[in-house]
């Protein structure tokens, strides 16, 4: 017996279908295998998966948006992965890359609301009792320091130790110019003395 | 030991503090009734323990280092985590709102009445609450930076609703300081 489980957000619609997975012990309401899936965002053509391709969408969707949280954003996912998603003019660009040879990749624009849709989508999906499908979730960790360095502007991360480095100048500038301590004038006369006695 | 946290009994940095009430603080811009629904909702998930009453509630938000009337004594993680829940449901209520503002299909005229009407509530909120004298106050007041961070600050709000928005924002607002 064929399950679908629908998650549905504004712009985006994502549908899993599958089977229970009776051996595992799963009641028979529960999706665990996995027959194929359908992601619709907005404006765009549904798109057609497997459990691999949905595991790569959320491997680049789900730390795009951890970070995105944070004012970061940097492209995620490699060249070698089926999903990408980059930053671009006004919004974010997700490249599904077909593994069919001689298929140029799909591009999608998603504006900010499109995404927060499709993050959403995903989020009940990963909640969802009902879907016992083996994927693995990336985990959602604080940023490093160097990973949300680039949050500051580069003259302005400079301008602290620059400022240091200039003041630090300046002072040595200022201390070379006064002049040096002269020995006291008395001073040879009570070494030339010769002792007295002997 | 060497793992050991820097402030074991803190639950947030300051940073972490001073984001979560402002995003607080956005939710009452966007939503008039805002201080009443964050009552309401805390109430509605059983977090009366933390917050018996809104002063309670309220005095839990002062620790805010940018506010006027700023409170020394740091949040412990169980009230961190119940303002993050009673964010995470306002944001889930207010999701249409800030779906709608960060969406580029709307008629950009309409989006831009939005926008303005939405930044000049958080700006006499922010002149009402808030130290001016504090660079991080200052930047949302100028009209050259604020409206950028104005949008990151909903970006957060719309990342941070729904199921996992609870999750997302809490690993968010632990972030090492930048």
């Amino acid at each position: 017996m064929k399950l679908t489980s629908r998650y549905e957000q504004t712009s985006c619609r994502l549908i899993l279908e599958g089977l229970p997975d009776l051996s595992a012990g799963q009641s028979s309401q529960t999706i665990g295998i996995l027959t194929g899936f359908s992601l619709a965002l907005a404006g765009n053509t549904e798109m057609e998966g497997q459990r691999d391709h949905l595991q790569a969408l959320l491997d680049v969707v789900l730390p795009y948006a951890r970070q995105l949280i944070s004012g970061v954003s940097r492209p995620i996912g490699a060249d070698d992965v089926p999903v990408a998603i980059r930053p671009a003019a006004g919004g974010h660009e997700l490249e599904l890359r077909s593994s069919q040879p001689n298929t140029p990749p799909l591009q999608l624009r998603l504006d900010d609301a499109e995404l927060a849709d499709l993050v959403r989508c995903l989020d009940r999906l990963q909640l969802d009792a009902q879907v016992a499908v083996p994927l693995v979730w990336p985990q959602l960790k604080p940023l490093r320091r160097s990973e949300l360095r680039h949050r500051l502007p580069l003259a302005r991360r400079l301008a602290a130790p620059l400022s240091g480095v200039a003041a630090l100048l300046i002072a040595a500038g200022f201390a070379s110019m006064l002049p040096n301590p002269r020995p006291p004038a008395s001073a040879p006369a009570a070494v030339s003395t010769p002792s007295r006695g002997g | 030991m060497a793992d050991a946290p820097l402030h074991p009994q803190r639950a947030l940095s300051r940073r972490g503090l001073e984001r979560l009430d402002l995003l607080l603080l956005c939710a009452e811009a966007l939503d008039l009734n805002g201080g009443e629904a964050m009552v309401w909702l805390s109430e509605e998930m059983g977090l009366t323990s933390l917050f018996p009453n809104r002063v309670e509630l309220w005095k839990r938000r002062c620790s805010n280092p940018l506010r006027r009337t700023t409170r020394r004594d740091p949040l412990t993680e169980a009230e961190a985590d119940g303002l993050i829940r009673i964010l995470n449901a306002l944001a889930d209520r207010l999701y249409p709102m800030l779906r709608s503002l960060l969406s580029s299909a709307e008629s950009p005229q309409l989006s831009e009445q939005r926008w303005a009407l939405f930044r000049s509530r958080l700006q006499e909120l922010l002149q009402e609450r808030f130290n001016p004298r504090r660079g991080g106050v200052q930047r949302l007041l100028d009209p050259e930076e604020g409206p950028g961070l104005c949008r990151e600050l909903i970006q957060t709000m719309a990342l941070s609703a729904g199921p996992g928005g609870f999750a997302r924002l809490k690993a968010s607002l632990m972030d090492a300081a930048a």
